[in-house]
């Protein structure tokens, strides 16, 4: 066994320690546990026959109080128990404080007698209105930390009193603390979890106040151990007289501690801290009302914990709401745009959360704001992330091994995706935070000491202070933070719908108009069109057009404009009528490609498109080809078909002045003309050439009407519905 | 089909080498890609298409743009496209790509001694 595993065992072991029933109690008081109504005894601490001078199991209560006593318990049970405590009864001639409280279905009494403990006195009590006036002036944690130390070692007269806040990870740290002015100072130190095992401290939730008089103390056994009825062992988690584990005994004797007492610091349901007192003199028992008076100032701080600045969990979560409807409301206002809403205005994505760079990736395009990582380092981050599902993290190192080197920059990263399948996402980072933690004592010295039960934990024997730097750790996320990232991603995709359907309705709208209701009778002329949009559900950027020339001439173009969407469908409008326009005017196909090159070069830059355009003459069958860059004309003959490499130049937009070419053949009987787009060809088994030689071979083969030999055509290909498709084919009548 | 975009070395300068299809879906990664390379003010950038499978009128579009971004910026641009990669050469030749920028057939056609200003 590795002593990692025994460790593991031991801890688990301390884990299963059944500390809310010892089957003991503490020597300083007494424990009967009665049956109501008759208040008949039915378990009994082992000191109880010397306390009250008699054996009691089997009597009652008004059997060992005398009447008046007797009556005041009685009248005292109707009530909130919590009301009745202490009752101040006297037991063979001594003060002796009463506390009552329900467990297990019996009544359990304490008795613990007034002689022995320390009085506070009056004057504390008198001072108390003063006490909760600081508590709830404090506006930092350091000052109500301060408070509470010092008056709660005031009235319990502790050699040191420390308040101390715990970790995620439940470490404590110690933040205030009132001593013995010889005593070396414990502030600033850390406590390991291990110290506090998670039973206790779920104990510590419920129970706010425990105490040990006399950590020396001879544990006092229940007879019987065993209590009628339930068949379990007392539950002694509300007494104060539970006896605790001997592990924690022995923890104490290692700081050399003799006495102790701790309450606890509940925020808002959850453990926050502890107010933890050593005596170191010897024995310490503080009377019950001065202990009474110190738990309540702990659940005063406690009421006030939330209130503070610094508030845990809940840090900025006011700002971050305030920041997140600024941003929420500038997304509103130019819901097209919203990269430049959450990086160019006066809040930005960064200002969202305590972060020093954030990421904001959107449309595909990626702005840093901030200190961040390198640019290309970003996207890679973002998808080891993902990939391995986690979307906030504080060590991006443990996460994502080859990303640790970037912990000066982003050790911790809260990622938010935005959907719609473009890789989108905000994200912030956070640098390492080298942090100097003094721990008391070492955290990894071995802590297991063989006994018969098998390995048991055995409390660090060293508290000579021990500090280590922790690394490549970030300030942790926040859950509100975190949340507000999310809703912050939520929105974004939420605008990102809206704009998808919106764009999609009217880039509809725009190639309804781009693409023929009707193709125009043009007489002589036998002429067939499909049109096939994508079926990813965006509008591409075919286009083709029928313009009939003075003459009667026709000119048939095709075109294609890179991109999708709502921009590229806008930019296919202007084309088509600038093309219309120049087709009407120049000389020729080749001249009119080069009048919509100059076009694209002036008003849209950085464009690129491609087109081919034939002019018929439907009387001759003469027809005059010119392609900007677009794929080549098919001229299909009986049985056999060509493409035409002739009467060619560079796509649209790559130069300012191109210079079209333009080739001539004659349409003569059942010839045809085949123009598409690269939907149709480029995306099959083989490429664009296997694509193309399909389309000639499926040509060759087809029927000879323009109509049927477009479907055979499609039928035959088959294309993948990924971009749009367009086919023309013409024909002389 | 798995894309990806690499930052590499071709013939001594810094380059981005494309895998996977450069269509519509994917032109924005090189964009993207290229501005981080643009970000260090190199004196020459490469794509080097060799791996690639598929090229649309997008990815060209793409390329067209870091073109003229490279012309802009006194940039030395090379795109290397082999002829045997027919899927990328056909629509390259096609919209005549090499009439504003120099595309050659391997690394090994690039003009030599490029000096660079920083080493990837």
């Amino acid at each position: 066994m590795t002593s990692t595993a025994v460790d593991a065992d031991a801890l688990a072991r301390c884990a299963d320690e059944p500390i809310a029933v010892p089957g003991a109690v503490q020597p300083h008081g007494v424990l009967l546990a009665v049956r109501e109504p008759g208040l008949d005894v039915v378990v009994a601490s082992a000191n109880a026959a010397a306390l009250f001078g008699r054996p009691v199991r089997g009597a009652t209560l008004d059997e060992l109080l005398d009447a008046a006593e007797a009556e005041r318990l009685r009248a005292g049970l109707a009530d909130e128990l919590a009301e009745v405590n202490p009752l101040r009864v006297t037991v063979g001639g001594e003060d002796v404080d009463l506390v009552l409280h329900r467990a297990d279905g019996l009544l359990l009494t304490e008795w613990e007698p007034v002689r022995g403990a320390a009085q506070a006195g009056p004057e504390w009590h008198r001072r108390l209105p003063t006490v909760l006036q600081r508590l709830s002036a404090a506006t930092t944690l350091g000052q109500l930390g301060e408070v509470l130390a010092r008056d709660v070692r005031a009235v319990t007269g502790f050699d040191r009193v420390m308040v101390y806040r715990f970790d995620r990870a439940w470490n404590g740290e110690v933040i205030a603390e009132d001593r013995r002015a010889d005593l070396e100072p414990f502030l600033g130190l850390w406590f390991p979890a291990s110290d506090i095992p998670a039973q206790a401290r779920a104990l510590y939730a419920t129970n706010w106040m425990r105490l040990i008089p006399d950590a020396r103390y001879e544990r006092v056994p229940l007879e019987p151990p065993v209590a009628p009825g339930s068949g379990r062992p007392l539950d002694l988690s509300g007494a104060m007289l539970r006896s605790v584990s001997p592990v924690h005994l022995e923890y104490l004797a290692n700081m050399g501690v003799a006495a102790s007492m701790s309450i606890s610091l509940i925020d808002r349901g959850v453990l926050w801290g502890l107010i933890a007192c050593h005596h170191y003199a010897g024995p310490n028992r503080p009377s019950y009302t001065d202990r009474v008076a110190a738990e309540f100032l702990g659940r005063t701080a406690s009421l006030l914990l939330p209130t503070l600045g610094d508030a845990g969990e809940q840090a900025g979560v006011v700002e971050v709401a305030q920041r997140q409807a600024e941003l929420a409301a500038a997304i509103g206002r130019t819901p097209r745009t919203p990269a430049a809403a959450l990086t160019g205005g006066e809040v930005t994505a960064l200002d969202l959360l305590p972060a020093d760079g954030a990421a904001v990736r959107l449309g595909g395009r990626l702005h840093l704001l901030g200190t961040t990582p390198p640019a290309d380092r970003v996207l890679p981050l973002v998808t080891a992330l993902r990939a391995a599902g986690v979307t906030a993290t504080d060590s991006v190192g443990r996460v994502v091994p080859g990303a640790a080197d970037l912990a000066g920059t982003a050790s911790g990263v809260l990622l938010a995706e935005v959907a719609g399948g473009r890789d989108d996402f905000v994200a912030w980072f956070r640098p390492e935070t080298l942090r100097e933690v003094t721990w008391g004592g070492n955290p990894y010295t071995s802590k297991t000491a063989q006994t018969d039960a098998g390995p048991r934990l055995s409390p660090r024997r060293s508290f000579a202070a021990w500090s280590e730097t922790v690394r490549e750790t970030s300030r942790p996320w926040l859950a509100h933070e975190v949340a507000a990232a999310g809703r912050l991603a939520a929105l974004l995709t939420e605008a990102a719908v809206n704009r998808a359907s919106e764009d999609n309705r009217l880039a509809g709208a725009l190639q309804r108009t781009l693409l023929l209701d009707r193709l125009p009778e043009v007489p002589g002329v036998d002429l067939a069109a499909r049109y096939l949009p994508s079926q990813e559900d965006v509008v591409g950027g075919d286009w083709y057009d029928l313009v009939p020339l003075p003459g009667g001439r026709i000119s048939i173009v095709l075109g294609d404009v890179a991109g999708h969407g709502l921009a590229a469908a806008a930019i296919t409008a202007q084309l088509r009528h600038a093309l219309r326009a120049h087709l009407l005017r120049a000389p020729g196909p080749g001249a009119a490609l080069d009048g919509l090159n100059e076009v694209i070069g002036a008003l849209l830059p950085g464009e690129l498109a491609t087109a081919v355009v034939a002019e018929l003459d439907p009387a001759t069958g003469e027809v005059v080809i010119a392609s900007a860059g677009h794929l080549p004309v098919l001229h299909a003959t009986a049985g056999a078909a060509a493409f035409l490499h002739e009467g060619r130049g560079p796509a649209l937009g790559l130069l300012d002045v191109a210079g079209y070419r333009e080739t001539r053949l004659r349409l003569a009987g059942d010839d045809r003309l085949l123009l598409f787009s690269d939907g149709l060809v480029e995306r099959g088994p083989g490429g664009l050439d296997a694509g193309l030689a399909a389309l000639r071979g499926a040509v060759a083969a087809g029927p000879v009407p323009p109509k049927a030999l477009l479907d055979a055509v499609l039928a035959t290909l088959d294309p993948p519905g990924t971009d749009d498709i367009t086919l023309l084919a013409v024909a002389r009548t | 089909m798995l894309f990806d975009v690499q930052r590499t070395t071709v013939a001594g300068r810094p380059a981005l080498t494309v895998r996977g299809e450069l269509d519509i879906a994917t032109a924005p990664q090189l964009a993207e890609a290229a501005e981080a390379v643009f970000a260090g003010s190199p004196a020459a950038l490469v794509v080097d298409l060799t791996p690639t499978e598929f090229l649309d009128s997008s990815g060209a579009r793409s390329l067209f743009r870091l073109a003229r971004r490279a012309a802009d910026e006194g940039v030395a641009f090379h795109v290397v496209a082999p002829r045997s990669n027919r899927p990328i050469r056909l629509p390259i030749d096609l919209m005549e790509l090499d009439s504003v920028m120099p595309i050659v057939n391997s690394a090994g056609e690039l003009p030599a001694a490029a000096v660079g200003r920083e080493g990837t």
